[in-house]
């Protein structure tokens, strides 16, 4: 297989701003950001919740958010696929292949990696943070907050995971989105059907923006962390 | 210094196996200072934790300055008039000044009174030269006289300190030991869980002692 060729046609996409792979390239971080914009906040608060609240079936829920991590993105698509048919129950919110469906979708995807990092950063807190937050007049909620406030990192860590899950997924991304070009059609759906069709300019330049992503998302967190993310 | 501040009748705390507290009798003066004394494990944290609203009690009565207190329902409003302060503080990962601040931002002070209060209080405490140092590089007198001016800051009616000078080195049990002989000089109801011969030797305070449950005036 000649390689040197595709990727410097990959390079040549890429720099001279060709408008095909760059929307594809948007509609992944549209679709990606949207969807941990919607569902971080709610899952770092179960996950808060799930660590300090005792309620009755707290384990159980914990295992089942934990088994949501190792289900299979397809069969995520597959369940949201026929929520949103025409048949299903959700079908008259005609959101099938809309880059909607896909931010659903997504959604579904990072909420569990979400909740397992916070629940583990939360866990992983000193016990004195909450209580020195109420000791010093706290309600609850502003103690919760603080908390949260220090296992930040944990919780940025949550997030760069979830995007890492979301940007590359593929399964359910076909599913909902149906990969319609200047539409649906994101990074790793597109390299998977430019791959299929033996065109592997797209398929490389795309998989290096990806990787780019990837490394980019990683680096900034430890920027971010800093110092304080070292003890 | 003639008002109750505290007062615990019947006090009780038990915990699986084992039965802590078994009907603390208790009047704390408001404005004095008081040492409670007793071994390890015999419960003078759980029993500063049940006042402070951080654990519950598994009976009797709390009446805080007059006031009845539902220790199963701990109100909202005494804790912006008691401070806890941990045997080895928890500093939040920001700066001295942030930390100071804390207690008064949950209280809605105003910046500009908070930023006065706060640099009297880092004063007070002797911790300006260390600037912007965050928490995790002060020594561990540093974090308990940072720890101590959080609470002072906040201008509480009753201060729970637990064990300050515990596991400090000469020079900061000594810095220490000086802030907490100048709380003599406050308006404040100072309770100090303690084994340090020093502060149970100040001429100003009276010594309670907790064994098997209970606790006896010295």
């Amino acid at each position: 297989m000649e390689l040197l060729e595709p990727t410097r046609e990959a390079f040549r996409l890429l720099f001279t701003g060709d408008a095909g792979l760059w929307r594809i390239i948007m509609t992944s971080l549209v679709c990606s950001v949207t969807a941990l914009v919607l569902i971080a906040p709610p899952s770092v608060a179960l996950g808060f919740l799930i660590t300090k609240v005792v309620f009755p079936g707290r384990r159980a829920l914990v295992v089942l958010v934990q088994a949501l991590l190792s289900f299979p993105t397809v069969v995520i698509g597959l369940v949201i696929y026929m929520l949103l048919s025409r048949q299903g129950p959700l079908g008259f919110l005609k959101l099938l292949f809309t880059p909607e469906a896909i931010i659903v979708g997504y959604m579904v995807i990072a909420f569990p990696v979400l909740v397992v990092f916070t629940l583990s950063a939360v866990q992983g807190a000193d016990p004195r943070v909450y209580e020195t937050a109420r000791s010093l007049g706290a309600n609850r909620w502003r103690a919760a907050l603080t908390t949260l406030f220090e296992v930040r990192f944990g919780v940025m860590a949550a997030v760069v995971n979830g995007f890492g899950r979301v940007v590359s997924e593929v399964g359910c991304a076909i599913m909902v989105g149906g990969n319609i070009e200047g539409l649906t059609r994101n990074i790793p759906t597109a390299i998977a059907l430019e791959t299929s069709k033996g065109e592997f300019a797209q398929g490389i330049a795309l998989g290096f923006v990806l990787i780019v992503l990837a490394l980019g998302v990683n680096v900034a967190l430890s920027v971010l962390q800093g110092e304080g993310g070292m003890k | 210094m003639s008002n109750p501040s505290l007062e615990l009748r019947s006090l009780a705390k038990s915990f699986p196996q084992r039965e802590l507290l078994r009907g603390i009798d208790l009047v704390l003066k408001a404005g004095g200072s008081y040492v409670l004394t007793g071994d390890n494990g015999c419960g003078k944290t759980t029993l500063l934790r049940i006042v402070a609203g951080l654990e519950t009690a598994n009976g009797g009565m709390l009446r805080f300055e007059g006031t009845a207190i539902d220790l199963d329902d701990y109100p909202e409003a005494l804790r912006h008039k008691l401070v806890y302060v941990h045997q080895q503080p928890y500093l939040f990962q920001t700066s001295i000044a942030h930390n100071i601040a804390y207690g008064l931002r949950m209280r809605g002070v105003p910046k500009g009174r908070r930023e006065l209060l706060v640099g009297e209080a880092i004063a007070w405490a002797g911790v300006g030269h260390l600037g912007n140092v965050l928490p995790h590089k002060l020594s561990g007198g540093e974090k308990q006289r940072v720890a101590l001016a959080r609470a002072k800051v906040l201008n509480p009616r009753l201060l729970l300190l637990d064990e300050p000078t515990a596991n400090l080195d000469n020079d900061a049990r000594r810095q220490t030991l000086a802030l907490i002989e100048t709380l003599r000089h406050e308006d404040v109801t100072v309770m100090i869980a303690t084994h340090d011969r020093e502060i149970i030797a100040m001429p100003h305070v009276q010594c309670l002692h907790l064994e098997a449950g209970r606790v006896d005036a010295l």
